[in-house]
């Protein structure tokens, strides 16, 4: 058993999609993704931060060969993340198969991931094997039993740092125990269009949770995506934390559909005016900022849920929010671009691609 | 209001309402000012009142003494596997090794309580730790059934039973 044979070149990627951007799944049209990760480490070994060279690499191999022997998924493949450059890790970063922390951390790490993008394999990141999957929709039940099955796969060749108090023992106190991070990312314009989505934050917080932006702890919170993740992994089993999230997430969305419903009854025209503007904006701009695009997105995607705009499908939708991020942008031209030049750039890949869209409609 | 003196107004003490009040006191409290005028008689028994209130320095000297056992019986504790000392981590964060747990659990346990309301771990043990905990339990039934053989003196069973406990610890010394 090996990993796919041929190296994996980024720029392969950049031409297909990972499963979780779909727009399938339950509740698909408030709720993008379900996503689980597990912290891991090997027993006697140092975690990262009091790792030296040698042990660093001598752990990236033992993770890497023990993931190859655990015959997760036939079409598993591997990259160094040491020997990419940072525009292909940035890449990565964008479409959630690495974090932040792993792109740009130093020394021997690496990634795994099957063709489907749903399982990813973080090696020597904070901790020494960070385990996730991504799923399309709120099908966070169903991201459980894929990776406790990826985990149990693992856990027969890797001697996990464990212990009968703490439970998984992590680099980071914050996560010890389960080591399990379980969170939902979600869309809510109407929420925040109401002034509304404070008193959500409010009482998920009551609730042991933290919201967050797109890609995690301490980023900003654009085109109105969310992520409501647990906050507490000791002291609470995997499936009563998977059950809190689980009973939190209807509610928000019924509140959510509320809000778009209080908003098409009271203010018709101007919400339509303001979705159809969005689309116009995209469809004839000749430069358009990341932040602008989020915002454009955002308004488009709502109008799309709500019967306004029929002419785009949701998979086109999602793909663009990450597609038109500057690190995929740059892997699609494959150069470095300026801010400049990734404005122009991205306002004609957003033309090509609703106008694909809209000749296949018909 | 009669003068004194000084022309300054006399006032009578607002407490007892029959000695000149000569303790004129400032209270803030939030953002509301209240001026007070008492006897010297009043404001003594007011003023230990007052000074039941810790000052700042007192309220940092609790507090540093609160503090100061976890950091004197801590501070000198290193972890002998990744060389990490309580303190470092305490300033980053960071464990350096799984053993940490152990080495600072006395320090560990309140942080722990206070990250995530809990120090128990409920969730899923993994199969190998799990083969451990049933292997114990198993070893600690089968000492319970050997005292109780040798107790009722069926030396033929204790014989049996003592054969199967080193089998079963016998294959401990492998995996620790």
């Amino acid at each position: 058993m090996s990993f796919q044979a041929t190296p994996v070149k980024i720029s392969d990627l950049a031409d297909n999609t990972g499963e979780w951007l779909r727009g399938t799944g339950p509740e698909s049209d408030i709720v993008i993704s379900s996503r689980i990760r597990l912290a891991r480490n090997v027993a006697r070994f140092p975690f990262l931060s009091r790792a030296n060279v040698k042990q660093k690499k001598e752990l990236e191999e033992v993770v890497r060969d023990k993931i190859r022997e655990a015959e997760i998924t036939s079409d598993l493949r591997y990259i160094n993340l040491a020997e990419i450059n940072p525009v292909d890790r940035l890449f990565l970063v964008e479409r959630h198969l690495i974090s932040r922390e792993h792109a740009g951390g130093e020394g021997e790490r690496g990634v795994a991931f099957g063709r489907s993008e749903t399982i990813s394999l973080m090696v020597n990141e904070e901790d020494h094997l960070r385990i996730q999957v991504i799923r399309s929709g709120f099908e966070l039940r169903e991201a459980w039993k894929t990776i406790d099955e990826v985990d149990n796969k693992l856990e027969k060749k890797l001697n996990y740092a464990y212990s009968s108090r703490f439970g998984y023992l992590t680099a980071c106190p914050t996560n010890v125990g389960t080591g399990m991070r379980a969170s939902v990312m979600l869309h809510l314009p109407a929420l925040g269009m109401t002034h509304h989505i404070e008193k959500v934050f409010n009482a998920v917080m009551k609730l042991g949770l933290v919201v967050r932006g797109l890609y995690g702890e301490g980023t900003q919170v654009s085109g109105d995506l969310y992520q409501i993740s647990n906050q507490f992994t000791l002291g609470k089993s995997e499936k009563e934390i998977i059950e809190i999230i689980e009973s939190v997430i209807p509610r928000i969305t019924s509140y959510e559909r509320m809000a778009r419903k209080a908003l098409i009854s009271e203010n018709k025209e101007q919400l339509e005016d303001r979705v159809w503007r969005s689309y116009g904006m995209l469809k004839v701009a000749r430069m358009i900022s990341s932040e602008e695009i989020m915002h454009l997105l955002s308004q488009v995607r709502m109008g799309v849920n709500l019967g306004i705009i029929n002419d785009i499908e949701m998979k086109t939708l999602n793909e663009l929010f990450i597609f038109t991020l500057p690190g995929h942008l740059q892997k699609l031209e494959g150069r470095e671009l300026t801010s400049l030049q990734r404005n122009i750039i991205r306002a004609a890949y957003v033309r090509k691609r609703l106008e694909k869209a809209e000749s296949l409609k018909g | 209001m009669p003068e004194s003196a000084w022309g300054d107004k006399i006032m009578k003490c607002e407490s007892c309402n029959k000695k000149h009040a000569t303790v004129h006191l400032t209270e803030i409290v939030g953002a509301v000012k209240k001026e007070r005028h008492l006897c010297e008689e009043c404001a003594q028994s007011i003023n230990t009142q007052l000074t039941k209130i810790p000052s700042p320095t007192e309220i940092l000297t609790s507090l540093i003494n609160q503090v100061a056992p976890e950091i004197s019986e801590m501070s000198k504790i290193v972890c002998p596997v990744c060389g990490l000392s309580y303190l470092e981590f305490r300033s980053h964060g960071r464990l350096g090794c799984p053993m940490d747990y152990t080495i600072f659990r006395k320090g560990l346990i309140p942080l722990l309580e206070k990250m995530h309301g809990s120090t128990q771990h409920v969730g899923k043990v993994p199969s190998r730790a799990g083969r451990e905990i049933i292997r114990k339990n198993e070893l600690m039934q089968l000492r319970n059934e050997l005292n109780k053989a040798v107790e009722k003196e069926d030396y033929e069973k204790a014989a049996e039973l003592r054969d199967r406990i080193y089998e079963l610890s016998g294959d401990t010394s492998e995996d620790q």
